[in-house]
């Protein structure tokens, strides 16, 4: 139990932890009420760092359980409380409940391949018991990976009410919900929690910590931990920023959008990292007397904010083992970037078209922008006659730092001009979040060039030629194959515009706060599409490019096939209202493209 | 692993074109290396297809083995597909509706394998030339073989419908050859006669067959002379399969059963019925192997989720590869030892005449030896008729294992020079489609591909194949990662949290 281990080292330093409200506590808080009039039980899942154990803290301390037995050890724990309740049943009204704490159910069930504790199962049974039948006068308050609560479960006596259990955990684990009609549970995965809104949470009590304030009083010389020349306390103020706290945010928003969730420990860790990460001091983490130092040697540009919320300042290995870095890592910032902005890091000083820019994002930074050290390195790459690629090599890893440093100077003024989202993998991620994820947010309609050119992507994927058209859908089949990757004969083509009952729209969907792109075929026919960041990049850059790499992702090409054949079958649900008279003759439409890439569409007709 | 059933015997009137019985015996007569899984469906359709017209699919009416049916032949259609290159040109050269027509009708009057060519009816169904040369290029684009440079006899359409089956034939389009329907699809028909869900089966296959989309099979029909005799060829007959059940059988129908129940569109059924069909057929032979070596282990495959990097499962599964590909020629030497060492052979050794009576004995077990022309002495026979044996043995059936493997995506060189399993993403498809019911833990799922294929990826299983000193759990944790990944990006795997991921598959639908 990590919460734990922070807490004593918290008790042995004398520091305040960092501490904020948990986005689901006082959904859980509730369910502990003492004016509920069925008690329910509580499973807290999700993953390791998601505040699993800290929420268990809060219902503990709520029932005034007590602190000593808290510390313990013990991974299960019993708390009495009496319900207050109103209800007009006499009896009710001094129900005592039992609570039976398992606040971390790997460290508590046996370890895979050996055997139960007779009162261990016993007690799971129960718990068991206790969902099907509201009568019964305990809980359980239970948190759990969600891996090894199922795995737990199934390692039970198959009695029916296990399996039953085991079946609503299931259930509500892949489809996302938090209860069952007649089942005495609720059930938070908290993996499901926004980690932007996390991001805002954690960045508030990490930056208004006392500590903070305690520093800057006891700040002495010049050189010394919080001076003016400390690398520590210029990322802190760096992280003040509105613009360095919105890139941070834009960036878990759209692992959001990308299906990856960040737990509150990764972004703690992001924070930690983002202000003391050094690479060449011991645990590449800077501790106050490491300051002095690091000035001394003259290697306070390696302490840079920019670098470090990459987690550049840790090795390879290191890094690859942290998620939020592994997550991060995928946007490629640093390596990814344009002719434009590499043409103003190497050749922007002194030149007339770009040369204000140079001055603005890297000479006029003193800390992290160009150094004696840049300006050396850049001399010797442009003019120098040593063309190895060692010498080179310590040049273009300045320029991986600079592109990252870019990331976060670039202003939202500039970012069109300077093409910022070109940084990442990912160009569309700028539109994706202020032309799709903002305006859907405000309830407001996405443009229409948007929608166009996502629709002429899906298009071209749903027919497997360059079509340029994106008034309507084109819904064809190969004949054979559903999947194939060509399909020439037209099916349907469904107007984009709203004209009876048709249309394709974006939506955002409240409940889990995805993108939708919805096809209607009819006010009740339609089919709902899950446009995560990555399928937006997908659609974008098909309508765009043309062609990609087959290696760029085979996931979203499988994805969107799916959702043809989804189409089609709802298609096929709204003909089978059409009654009509049935023709003698077969017609196919049989699709061909203009030079232009306009659909052509030629109809046959065979009689039988 | 269970002891081999009580083999079959030879049929009185077997086909006297084979010059031995000793693959035929030990796994069917036959399979064909040179058919591949599709076109042993395409053969096992023809036979499906006759055997329901009379009403008795999967009934073995008259005694095990004694299957005789006939396929069209569809000489019309088969010419205007694939030995017509005349189209584009007609279109070009000739300036009108009329025009082509005749033109088209005149080249075509010299249509190989029909007796007075007439292509006049056409003109009946299309509305234009240039609507025809539309079908028919749509046609092509879906059949089989189009751009190999197979005869045009042995090119196929896409199975549509009843009027899309026909046999292979030879070059003048009068008979079947045995060239590429070497009756590995009668095989495929006969292992379903004897397994205990055929009624199931046949139910599910009719179900499936009458769900899907007419159009095409009509379309097709328009191609066709209403004057051609349907039942086109001889009857065709002799197909042997020398077990009466088997647990190979049971495993296939079951995997059919469960694509057919699938609620995916009509015809995507078929592709992953090909490759089960051809898993099956090639798990078939190895089986059957190790029951004849009287192998204390089962069947093992080591696949890699292919890695750029050359990795420890690679090695192990190219090793298992080798040692699997030696089995069928290992079985056959088992099978001649087996004569060797019977009691009347031994007996036959000691009598007088013995090499006569040895003769006889080779004769009665292999069909062998009527023109064995070496030393009359018994050792010298049958080691001529191993030799023999191990040649022809060699020729095609020793192939099934890395044709059929390479065809269905298990086997794979991709990366290596050497031939490994290597299960592509389509093949992980349809095992994923036949083994899932809504959802399975992913180790579950690792379980049952292992306990029902012998398909190993993941370290709880490789820890059960391999001797202590091969296993290395990290290399296979890193495997069953691989190709969690994998599956991830099919989009038929769902991560939780750490250490829990569910393999979903998206077409279930519950069995009514």
């Amino acid at each position: 139990m990590y919460d734990e281990t922070i807490h004593r080292s918290a008790r042995r330093q004398g520091i305040v932890p960092i501490n904020f409200t948990h986005p689901y506590q006082d959904q859980v808080i509730q369910c502990f009420s003492q004016n509920m009039m069925t008690p329910v039980s509580v499973i807290l899942t999700g993953t390791a760092g998601d505040g699993k154990t800290h929420l268990c803290r809060q219902v503990w301390n709520l029932l005034k359980g007590e602190d000593d037995k808290w510390v313990s050890d013990n991974p299960y724990l019993t708390l009495r409380y009496h319900l207050t309740s109103s209800g007009s049943d006499a009896q009710n009204l001094k129900r005592a409940i039992t609570v039976h704490f398992i606040r971390d159910l790997s460290g508590w069930a046996p370890q895979h391949g050996a055997k139960w504790e007779p009162e261990k199962e016993q007690l799971l049974l129960r718990f068991c018991h206790s969902l099907f039948n509201p009568d019964i006068d305990e809980v359980f308050l239970i948190a759990a990976n969600d891996g090894q609560l199922i795995e737990s479960f199934r390692r039970l006596k198959e009695t029916e009410e296990v399996k039953n259990a085991r079946k609503v955990f299931e259930d509500l684990l892949v489809t996302d919900r938090q209860e069952q009609p007649g089942i005495r549970l609720k059930f938070f995965n908290l993996s499901r929690s926004s980690s932007a809104e996390l991001f805002d949470r954690a960045i508030e009590a990490f930056l208004t910590h006392h500590c903070w304030a305690d520093l800057k009083q006891g700040m002495t010389g010049e050189n010394e931990l919080f001076g003016p020349k400390c690398p520590i306390r210029y990322n802190y103020e760096l992280l003040q920023t509105p613009l360095v706290k919105l890139r941070i945010r834009s960036l878990l928003e759209l692992c959001d959008y990308n299906g990856l969730h960040v737990p509150i420990r990764q972004i703690l860790l992001l924070l930690t990292n983002a202000v003391l990460g050094h690479p060449d001091v011991k645990d590449h983490l800077m501790v106050p007397n490491d300051v002095p130092e690091v000035i001394a040697a003259g290697t306070t540009s390696k302490a840079s904010l920019y670098n470090n919320v990459f987690g550049g300042n840790l090795s390879e290995i290191r890094r690859q083992a942290i998620t939020i870095f592994d997550y991060l890592d995928r946007f490629q910032i640093g390596y990814e970037t344009s002719n434009r902005v590499d043409n103003i890091l190497i050749f922007g000083e002194g030149d007339e078209n770009l040369g204000s820019y140079f001055d603005n994002l890297i000479a006029n930074d003193h800390f992290y922008g160009a150094d004696s050290r840049f300006y050396a390195a850049k001399k010797e790459y442009i003019e120098g006659t040593d063309t190895s690629e060692e010498k080179s090599e310590g040049f273009l890893q300045m320029l991986v730092n600079q592109r990252r440093g870019l990331f976060f100077k670039i202003s939202k003024e500039m970012e069109f001009d300077l093409k910022l989202w070109e940084l990442t993998v990912f160009k569309f991620a700028g539109e994706y979040l202020d032309s799709v994820v903002e305006v859907l947010k405000k309830g407001a309609i996405v443009k229409r060039p948007i929608l166009s050119q996502l629709v002429r992507g899906l298009n071209r994927v749903f027919t497997g030629m360059l079509i340029n058209s994106d008034r309507e859908l084109f819904l064809a089949s190969s004949g054979n194959y559903s999947q194939a990757k060509v399909s020439r004969i037209l099916v349907e083509r469904v107007s984009v515009e709203p004209s009876k009952g048709e249309k394709v729209i974006l939506r955002h969907d409240f409940s889990n706060g995805q993108v939708l792109l919805s096809v209607f075929f009819s006010p009740d026919i339609y089919v709902d599409f899950s446009l995560t960041l990555i399928r937006f990049e997908y659609l974008s850059r098909i309508a765009l490019e043309g062609a990609l790499p087959a290696s760029f992702s085979k996931e979203c090409y499988e994805d969107l096939l799916a959702f043809k054949s989804c189409l089609i079958a709802a298609y096929m649900r709204r003909q089978e209202k059409e009654t009509g008279p049935s023709g003698t003759t077969i017609g196919l439409n049989v699709l061909a493209l203009t030079e232009q890439g306009m659909p052509d569409p030629i109809f046959v007709e065979i009689t039988p | 692993m269970t002891s081999l059933p009580q083999p079959l015997s030879p049929p009185d009137s077997y086909d006297q074109s084979s010059s031995m019985w000793v693959d035929e015996a030990i796994w069917a007569h036959r399979l064909y290396d040179e058919q591949l899984p599709w076109f042993v469906f395409l053969e096992f359709l023809n036979v499906f297809d006759h055997e329901e017209g009379k009403s008795r699919a999967f009934e073995e009416t008259n005694g095990l083995n004694t299957l005789k049916y006939r396929a069209a032949h569809r000489l019309h259609l088969r010419n205007i597909l694939f030995n017509n290159p005349h189209l584009a040109e007609i279109q070009l050269t000739c300036p009108n509706d009329s025009n082509r027509w005749d033109e088209w009708l005149k080249r075509m009057k010299s249509a190989t394998g029909i007796a007075h060519a007439q292509f006049a009816y056409l003109k009946n169904h299309f509305h234009s030339f240039d609507d025809f040369c539309e079908i028919v290029s749509l046609i092509r684009s879906t059949s089989f073989e189009v751009n190999s440079n197979k005869r045009w006899t042995s090119k196929f359409v896409f199975p549509y419908g009843r009027d899309c089956l026909y046999e292979d034939l030879d070059n003048n389009a009068a008979t079947n050859d045995r060239r590429f329907f070497g009756r590995t699809g009668e095989v495929l028909y006969l292992m379903l006669c004897r397994t205990s869900r055929k009624y199931e089966l046949l139910a599910a296959l009719k179900e499936r067959l009458s769900k899907t989309d007419p159009t095409w099979n009509s379309v097709i029909k328009c191609l066709q002379s209403s004057e051609e005799d349907e039942q086109g060829g001889g009857e065709r007959a002799n197909a042997f399969l020398p077990y009466a059940q088997h647990p190979c059988f049971d495993q296939l129908a079951e995997d059919w059963l469960a694509i057919l129940r699938l609620s995916i569109p009509g015809f995507d059924a078929f592709p992953h019925m090909v490759n089960l069909a051809g898993l099956h057929l090639l798990k078939y032979q190895l089986t059957v192997s190790l029951q004849l070596l009287n192998s204390s282990k089962p069947l093992s495959l080591v696949c890699e989720v292919v890695e750029p990097k050359k990795t420890l499962v690679r090695e192990i599964s190219c090793d298992f590869y080798q040692t699997n590909n030696l089995l069928p020629a290992q079985a056959v030497e088992m099978f001649i030892l087996n004569i060797e060492q019977s009691y009347d052979w031994q007996r036959a050794l000691t009598e007088n005449g013995a090499f006569e009576r040895c003769r006889k004995i080779l004769r009665d077990k292999a069909r062998w030896g009527k023109d064995y022309e070496g030393p009359n002495d018994p050792h010298a026979l049958i080691a001529s008729l191993r030799q023999a044996a191990m040649k022809r043995h060699r020729q095609h059936v020793a192939n099934i294992h890395r044709n059929y493997g390479r065809e269905i995506g298990l086997v794979s060189r991709r990366g290596t020079v050497k031939l490994r399993y290597a299960p592509t993403d389509a093949l992980l498809k349809t095992l994923l489609f036949a083994n899932v019911e809504k959802r399975v833990e992913l180790h579950q799922f690792l379980e049952k591909m292992h306990r029902r294929y012998g398909l190993v990826f993941g370290d709880k299983e490789a820890e059960q194949v391999l001797s202590k000193g091969e296993f290395d759990k990290k290399a296979f944790q890193a495997n069953s990662r691989r190709l969690e990944q994998r599956l991830g990006s099919l989009g038929l795997l769902r991560r939780l949290s750490d250490g829990c991921a569910y393999v979903i598959n998206p077409y279930h639908t519950e069995v009514k």
